[in-house]
């Protein structure tokens, strides 16, 4: 019904037929693919469609793939999900204009899932995360997730989903859409009304400083914290000298945090939207974050990307999803995993990734990959774009 | 009158107190975390090192040849160094020059990259930053793989170099530093182990299937041989036991004849295989031992001719040579010129059907030198067999060696002579058209005749009176 398999090789046509021996000789209806963003992607397409025939291919960049066996992010990996059954292939949904407005885009892709998607459908978003290299500048999932909801409308829906990357230096992505190859395109896949997904947020942030009111800030650059330089705040907390830090140093340290709900609660890893940081502006004194979502008078906290905690996250994830999916007609398992919690970035003595391949109920197909940025309904409400986080979602039959 | 400024609200300094409290314990928790992550990451990298090179070792397992280690060398590299380009270089020319030509690349993604780079001189380590110059070699070495930031390791010795490459320049976590160093010459030493293991392994393989083959060969000669030697002898005992004193048998004036013709051709066939067999033994010095001097081409080939011409008339097959080598010497040892001659004559005739032809042809080349071939319409041989009877003891078949009984030795003997002589050795052959044996003889070896030599000189002194 839903197959997957992954493999490591430079070579497309090694790697597509791996996978096709992977996954059998039987021809699949549509294909989830994901390679590392050292692949010729026109090569990769080619490769794919010489083994399985003309089946429309969706998926795209990844700055690495996970499998049941193996995982890697070295650049060459390839994973693919072949679908074989009617009742469980997706319908695609696709905007090609993230450059010209991603909000906008976001918008007219929700509008198109919204004519097609029953109520409370499973819905996969995929878009390809960097807009340009340098300057590096981000297609702001945020928006496109906003956009998305907004021409959505209001019916209930199980969004997620992650932003595609060929490394982890956010040099670029790119998207598989079908027969083509795109940039700054988003795709929908959304799921027949047969199929929903169970999702489980992993974190690994912990706060490290008191609430601060972001006091000046104009989209993704937060210039001010408690009318402070924000980026002189940042240094002082990491005992760095101030004005000398340069380029991404940071987004391999902190990030900023947003606590949802009742702020006084006691501390709950679910509880916070965090917002890595692309880079250090020294002459303006601001950090410019993944995503423009804060706003003048957010109060935030400066957060540490805390690995055992991390780690235990996973742990709790896999378990807590093994339970919410026991007995139940599972199909496959997506694990869409921030690109930073690979231990060669974070410095994790342990891959999480690992945690899940081997923590998760083994009778389930599995894929993953190394994402720019997370999808997910937080809270059991409406999905937003998450940033250091490991989304697991499960996709099986609906009761 | 001053006013004294309110005494703050204890809740309010309480709260300031906690504030400040918890922002550097914080503070000091996030540079432990970060400690503990960059400790993590370095620890990583040396694992790094380690699962390289055994990653590398591996590859010897699933390459066949030394020149198929390259391409996955590199994947072993990217993957674990998490570079975004790699590749490997070797150098052209003599020892101390510094030009390269890259040999493997990987991660270049669908863009062009230079094939060959000079470099002002090669080091044995450097790598780039962002405070680096852009002067050479830095310039050289980052146009190789199109990247600012690159480590590079080259081993003098064998000549090969490694360069990785990266796009930004702290790359995943941190930028290259000389303590890469151990990095980029751990991977290029394993490379060249690993190739160095899997070439001795590749000459050792083909060591020994040549030992192997030449030991079939040997079993082959010796079943040959006893069967050709067995034959005329028992032909020389039969015989001669029948007309010994004493013997049983009555034999006729005319049987006993017939007898002893019959014993002395098998003793001459004898003699034959025997001289054969000796004279490929004496073969491998055969080069000094020739006696080189200038011999009238058509001397050879009309002697050569006159000897293959019975075989050929008893055959059927008609010999055909025309104009052949008037006019010009050879220099050549008379005697063995004479035999590649006969041997691949023999050989033409023997394995040409009834009604065929074979032709002896002769052509000075424009360089001087010269062709003589020997061509049939025989039986051809097919294009998997030709290295194979070019070998002693060894006949394209089994069939063959039925059909058409020998030690399977003259062509060896032919080849082996004629290279001897300085010349070139080439068969070609179609199945069931024929083949074509051409010796290329050097222009050094061949000359036009003294007195043909001396009627060009006066008739190119004395245009008019030519007629």
């Amino acid at each position: 019904m839903i197959r997957a398999a992954n493999v490591k090789s430079s070579n497309p046509a090694v790697a597509a037929r791996s996978c096709r021996e992977g996954v059998g000789p039987d021809t699949p209806l549509m294909l989830l693919a994901f390679c590392g963003g050292k692949h010729d992607p026109d090569a990769v397409l080619a490769a794919l469609t010489a083994e399985f025939g003309p089946v429309p291919i969706y998926g795209g960049s990844a700055a690495g793939v996970i499998g049941r066996d193996s995982f890697g992010y070295g650049g060459f990996e390839m994973g693919i999900v072949g679908f074989y059954d009617p009742s469980v292939v997706p319908q695609a949904v696709m905007t090609e204009a993230l450059l010209g407005g991603v909000r906008a885009a976001g918008h007219a892709l929700g509008q198109a899932v919204g004519g097609i998607a029953s109520p409370d459908a499973a819905v996969m978003l995929l878009f390809d995360s960097v807009a340009s290299r340098a300057p590096p500048r981000l297609h702001f999932a945020s928006s496109v997730v906003e956009g998305f909801h907004d021409g959505f409308g209001t019916t209930p829906l199980q969004l997620f989903g992650g932003g595609l990357l060929t490394d982890m230096n956010l040099t670029g992505g790119w998207v598989f859409a079908g027969r083509r190859v795109l940039k700054h395109a988003a795709i929908a896949l959304v799921f027949p009304p047969g199929i929903e997904v169970e999702t489980v947020i992993m974190h690994g942030c912990r706060p490290i400083s008191s609430f601060m009111e972001i006091t000046r800030i104009d989209g993704a650059d937060v210039f001010e914290l408690d009318d402070q330089p924000a980026l002189g705040v940042i240094e002082r907390m990491l005992g760095l000298p101030l004005g000398q830090t340069r380029g991404q140093d940071l987004s391999l340290e902190v990030t900023l945090g947003q606590k949802q709900g009742d702020r006084y609660t006691p501390y709950h890893e679910g509880d916070y939207v965090n917002r890595l940081i692309l880079r250090a502006n020294a002459e303006a004194g601001s950090v410019t974050l993944f995503e423009p979502d804060f706003a003048l008078g957010t109060v935030v906290q400066i957060m540490s990307r805390d690995n055992s905690l991390m780690l235990d996250s996973v742990r709790r994830g896999v378990a807590a999803m093994n339970g919410a999916v026991a007995g139940e007609d599972n199909l496959l398992a997506l694990y869409i995993d921030c690109a930073g919690r690979a231990s060669a970035r974070s410095g994790a003595p342990v891959e999480e990734a690992e945690l899940v391949a081997q923590g998760l109920d083994p009778s389930i197909p599995l894929l993953g990959f190394y994402s720019g940025v997370e999808v997910a309904p937080v809270g059991g409400g409406i999905s937003r774009s998450l940033d250091w986080t490991g989304v697991l979602a499960v996709l099986r039959r609906r009761r | 009158m001053t006013r004294k400024p309110p005494e703050p609200n204890p809740l309010d300094r309480e709260l300031a107190y906690y504030r400040r409290e918890c922002n550097d314990l914080g503070a000091r928790l996030l540079r432990l975390q970060e400690e503990q992550s960059q400790a993590f990451r370095e620890a990583r990298r040396s694992r790094t090192v380690a699962k390289l090179i055994r990653e590398a070792h591996r590859l010897s397992d699933v390459c066949n040849l030394p020149d198929e280690i390259g391409q996955p060398m590199l994947e072993v590299v990217v993957d674990n160094a998490l570079c975004d380009r790699a590749a490997l270089l070797e150098r052209i020319g003599p020892d101390g020059s510094a030009r390269f030509r890259v040999t493997h690349v990987i991660g270049m993604g669908g863009e062009a990259w230079q094939g060959q780079v000079v470099l002002p001189a090669a080091p044995s380590f450097f790598f780039t930053t962002s405070r680096t110059q852009l002067e050479p070699p830095a310039y050289e070495l980052t146009s190789i793989l199109r990247t600012p930031y690159v480590l590079w390791a080259f081993d003098p010795l064998s000549g090969v170099a490694l360069i990785l490459g990266n796009h930004s320049e702290g790359n995943v976590t941190r930028p290259f530093e000389t303590r890469d160093q151990e990095l980029v010459e751990g991977a290029l030493s394993v490379y060249l182990d690993v190739r160095a293991r899997k070439a001795a392994e590749v000459e050792l393989r083909a060591a020994k299937a040549v030992a192997e083959e030449s030991g079939a060969a040997r079993a082959r000669f010796l079943a040959t041989l006893s069967h050709e030697l067995r034959t005329p002898l028992n032909s020389i005992i039969g015989f001669s036991e029948i007309m010994a004193p004493g013997s049983t048998i009555p034999t006729t004036a005319e049987q006993r004849g017939t007898y002893i013709a019959q014993i002395n051709e098998s003793g001459r066939m004898l003699l034959d295989l025997i001289d054969n067999i000796l004279d490929y033994a004496s073969l491998e010095n055969a080069a000094p031992s020739l006696r080189r001097e200038w011999v009238a081409s058509d001397s050879l080939f009309n002697a050569a001719l006159g000897e293959a011409g019975s075989l050929a008339l008893r055959q059927g097959v008609t010999l055909d040579a025309p104009e052949i080598g008037r006019g010009c010497e050879l220099f050549v040892d008379r005697l063995r010129f004479r035999q590649i001659l006969g041997n691949l004559l023999g050989n033409a005739v023997k394995f040409t059907p009834p009604e065929g032809r074979v032709r002896l042809g002769f052509a000075v080349q424009p360089d001087g030198g010269a062709q003589v071939s020997v061509a049939d319409t025989g039986i051809g041989i097919e294009a998997t067999d030709i290295a194979r009877v070019l070998q002693p003891f060894q006949q394209a078949s089994n069939g063959h060696r039925r059909r058409f009984p020998g030690t399977g030795l003259g062509l060896p003997i032919a080849k082996n002579l004629v290279e001897a002589h300085g010349a070139r050795f080439v068969l070609e052959s179609t199945p069931g058209q024929g083949t074509t044996v051409t010796v290329h003889l050097p222009p050094d070896a061949v000359r036009l005749q003294q007195d043909t030599l001396a009627v060009r000189r006066a008739a190119a002194t004395n245009p008019a009176s030519g007629d």
